[in-house]
């Protein structure tokens, strides 16, 4: 019992990387709108770049999820 | 001609439409059905369940179990994605030539959206790659054909859902079913007595049921898994899309493009060109690594997201719908996300520095 509720507990623990990309997220996110709001025209090529910045930080979240996914159900 | 126009304007002016019907039905559904029929949190496992117990062939001189190829469900689903993709490319392939021998530039129907589609990204991989997009794009579209279809077959019905029962191995764990003739299907959870003999959770219709001696449980194996939640489909994509990098690079640069990496020429600079000749090391690295993020990125996202609507479908069948909307979409932007960035991987390799 000890060993499950310790799996549970390091998945959570895991999870906390998730606030780095979810800064990480906003900023960029910020940036686009007001890149967008300052020039209108751009707003194509700043989204497609801000897809690609948003998917390379939401990889670091996703890592921490895999890692808490293998906990709960891998090991 | 006339019919079809008409046809298109009772369409525009509103009415009857079959698919809106269709979608509240199906609302209907997930709301009132789980009144009826538990719904069940399904055994979520990692690694795909093999459909035959026996090997489909053997790869000779690997020690052991390692050479035996099994056909698991995420295999199964991976073909039919894979047929799915081929049957389009060759259906829209046939009207496009079919309409422009007629000298009809306006497609219609399913023939117009994929096209479209194809236009899009054809008109992105131009703008960043230059000459080079006859090179690149055809791994960009079929990348990101291929994940999509893959993707959306999560939403289908029948998707880890339909497959086969077989006794449990551990006698009282394992789900106890409900026979209706031909079929069977899941009724209970059950896990049977606890460590210390005593009964977890009694008949809770969500949670986790007390079997009673003897009665019969089975393991479920679906037939149908979605194969982006299968971490060998992601790795092989993977390493496809930057072993390919690595050949575009060196078609467009040939042998300079290793300079990327192996920087003997700022040797030769001193001391400042040694920290040169560590960033094209730390070049190499990061090549590396791309293999684990691409592969990571998928894997994660799309088994969340399967896991998030078994628990979902378990706790909440009524708001299903708005996560499958949700899915949509996050299928959607990884399939674009894992084309595009093969596609700027690839333009980056052809160019100098």
């Amino acid at each position: 019992m000890e060993a499950t509720a310790a799996k549970l507990i390091g998945a959570g623990l895991a999870m906390i990387g998730a606030i780095g990309a979810g800064l990480g997220i906003g900023v960029l996110a910020g940036g686009a709108v007001q890149g967008i709001a300052r020039n209108p025209d751009a707003a194509g090529t700043i989204q497609t770049n801000m897809i690609l910045g948003i998917a390379f930080a939401e990889a670091v979240a996703i890592y921490c999820l895999v890692v808490a996914l293998l906990l709960i159900f891998a090991v | 001609m006339t019919a079809h126009k008409n046809h298109e304007q009772t369409q525009k002016s509103g009415g009857f439409r079959p698919g809106c019907l269709g979608v509240l039905v199906m609302i209907a559904l997930t709301i009132f059905l789980p009144r009826v029929v538990p719904v069940l949190q399904p055994h979520v496992a990692l690694p795909a369940d093999r459909i035959l117990d026996d090997p489909l062939f053997t790869i000779p001189g690997l020690p052991g179990d390692q050479g035996a190829v099994y056909l698991t469900n995420t295999l199964v689903t991976w073909a039919i994605a894979v047929f799915i993709v081929l049957l389009m490319g060759f259906l829209v392939g046939r009207r496009v030539k079919q309409a422009m021998a007629r000298d009809e530039y306006v497609l219609t129907g399913f023939t117009d959206v994929f096209v479209s589609f194809v236009e899009v990204l054809y008109n992105l991989t131009e703008s960043t790659a230059g000459k080079w997009t006859r090179v690149i794009f055809p791994y960009f579209v079929t990348i990101t054909t291929l994940v999509l279809v893959i993707n959306w077959m999560e939403l289908l019905p029948g998707i880890d859902t339909i497959g086969v029962l077989t006794p449990s191995h551990k006698p009282g764990y394992g789900y106890v079913v409900k026979d209706l003739g031909p079929v069977a299907i899941l009724w209970e959870e059950a896990e049977g007595k606890g460590e210390k003999g005593e009964a977890l959770v009694p008949g809770g219709r969500y949670g986790l049921a007390a079997v009673e001696e003897g009665e019969p449980t089975y393991e479920f194996r679906p037939f149908f898994r979605v194969a982006s939640t299968d971490l060998n489909f992601t790795l092989a994509l993977a390493l496809v899309s930057v072993i390919m990098t690595q050949i575009v690079g060196l078609r467009a640069l040939g042998a300079h493009y290793m300079e990327k990496f192996f920087n003997f020429r700022a040797l030769l600079r001193g001391p400042m060109g040694l920290l040169d000749f560590a960033v094209g090391l730390l070049e190499l690295i990061s090549e590396f690594s791309k293999i684990l993020s691409f592969s990571f990125r998928l894997f994660g996202n799309i088994f969340a997201g399967s896991v998030l609507l078994f628990v979902m479908g378990a706790l909440m069948p009524p708001i299903l719908f708005g996560f499958y909307g949700l899915e949509l979409f996050v299928g959607l932007i990884q399939a674009f996300v894992f084309g595009m960035l093969t596609m700027v991987f690839m333009a980056q390799a052809t160019q100098h520095h």
